[in-house]
């Protein structure tokens, strides 16, 4: 009896009452294009990994002191000053602890290119990490946008004129997280292609 | 013979128990589908209707405030308009999931379709958090005042619209893990 692909029970011979032994053959083309799968999401979660770690390092060095003193501002700006960049390196900070975390995982989905349930783990955790880190870089991206053109409506000013330094490394960091977000989109991708049981 | 057939029963029997554990999930995708549409459509309809006029004339700030002075939160009425439509269209494919529980290919699409929404939802609502926050708080370090002590019915409005906003991103994460769930039990 034939049910399915990929998995082939025997029956025992007729005249014995044992109960029918059932073998899986699995086709190695199915396997080796899950390996395939797996070592591209080991890759892509090193480069993540880079980009979240780059953004927060980015970030948190990004004091800038002025030379001078003018009247209106300070002169000095870290990421301190805005709450909306605290909670960018907080965030981008734990995704990148979640990815270093998720790398042994992602090993033994190489090595064991039919465990679903590892693999199920892994893309809900990479959704939940996917939120956290497109909200910190879209919140940045906001106050750097705000940094960069001021808006004249309610009488914010554009302070990148002054800090060019400090708004130059919070714009590359924000670019980092996108890239981290993009990376993260790829793996959730991945892991939903290798869910499918053949 | 006969422990042939018990055993082709009893594979039968499994099949359809995972069947209908498959069906009740398409169900509670289609349910939380049509939620997450109310949700993004209020929102974006609450921002969208921003409108507060003073009745008088300060030093600082104008006297007008609408959603369109605030690029970042014209781009979230944008992204919540997207992802309502998105969420809209994609409702016939997900009642086609309930009713043909055993096709992957256009789960996968779903899914895929599902993440670049969330993504983008989730860029709008945050980066229009941010914006309220600094409406509310200000900063005194970049000299940016809080213009919500002059716009007080302005600033509740673009604040009760980022809950519907954040609802549908949380239902957009539960919908990605009932597809994934689905995907792997087949």
């Amino acid at each position: 009896m034939k049910s399915g692909d990929s998995t082939t029970i025997e029956v025992a011979e007729p005249s014995s009452s044992s109960k029918g032994k059932a073998t899986v053959l699995v086709a190695p083309k199915a396997t080796g294009w899950k390996k395939g799968v797996a070592i591209i999401d080991f890759v892509l979660r090193l480069g993540a990994i880079v980009a979240a770690l780059s953004a927060a390092a980015t970030m948190g060095t990004s004091d800038e002191s002025l030379p001078f003193f003018t009247q209106f501002f300070q002169f000095e700006a870290s990421y301190d000053d805005m709450p909306t960049f605290q909670f960018f390196l907080i965030a981008m900070a734990l995704v990148s602890g979640y990815l270093v975390l998720s790398l042994p995982f992602s090993i033994v989905a190489i090595v064991r290119p039919h465990a679903s349930g590892l693999k199920l783990f892994l893309l809900i955790m990479d959704t939940v990490a996917l939120t956290l880190a497109t909200s910190a870089a879209a919140a940045a991206a906001a106050i750097v946008y705000l940094a960069h053109n001021g808006n004249s409506s309610s009488n914010w000013l554009a302070i990148c004129n002054q800090f060019t330094d400090f708004c130059q490394k919070v714009s590359g960091a924000v670019v980092s997280a996108f890239v981290c977000v993009v990376v993260f989109i790829f793996l959730i991708l991945l892991s939903a292609l290798a869910l499918r049981k053949h | 013979m006969k422990s042939v057939q018990v055993e082709a029963s009893e594979v039968s029997k499994g099949s359809s128990s995972s069947q209908s554990l498959s069906r009740g999930l398409s169900v509670i995708d289609f349910i939380l589908r049509t939620l997450a549409s109310f949700g993004t459509l209020a929102s974006a309809i609450a921002m969208g209707t921003t409108r507060q006029t003073l009745p008088f004339v300060t030093r600082f700030v104008r006297f007008k405030a609408v959603y369109k002075d605030l690029p970042t939160l014209t781009f979230f009425v944008i992204a919540n308009s997207v992802v309502c439509g998105y969420l809209v269209i994609s409702l016939p494919l997900s009642f086609f999931h309930v009713v043909k529980c055993k096709v992957t290919k256009s789960r996968i699409i779903l899914i895929i379709f599902d993440t670049v929404m969330m993504a983008l939802l989730t860029a709008g609502a945050s980066s229009a958090a941010a914006i309220v926050n600094l409406a509310h708080n200000g900063n005194t370090n970049a000299n940016w005042f809080a213009i919500c002590r002059q716009f007080n019915s302005f600033c509740q409005r673009i604040s009760g619209s980022l809950i519907g906003s954040f609802v549908a991103v949380v239902v957009f994460i539960l919908l990605i893990i009932i597809s994934a769930v689905v995907i792997s039990r087949r």
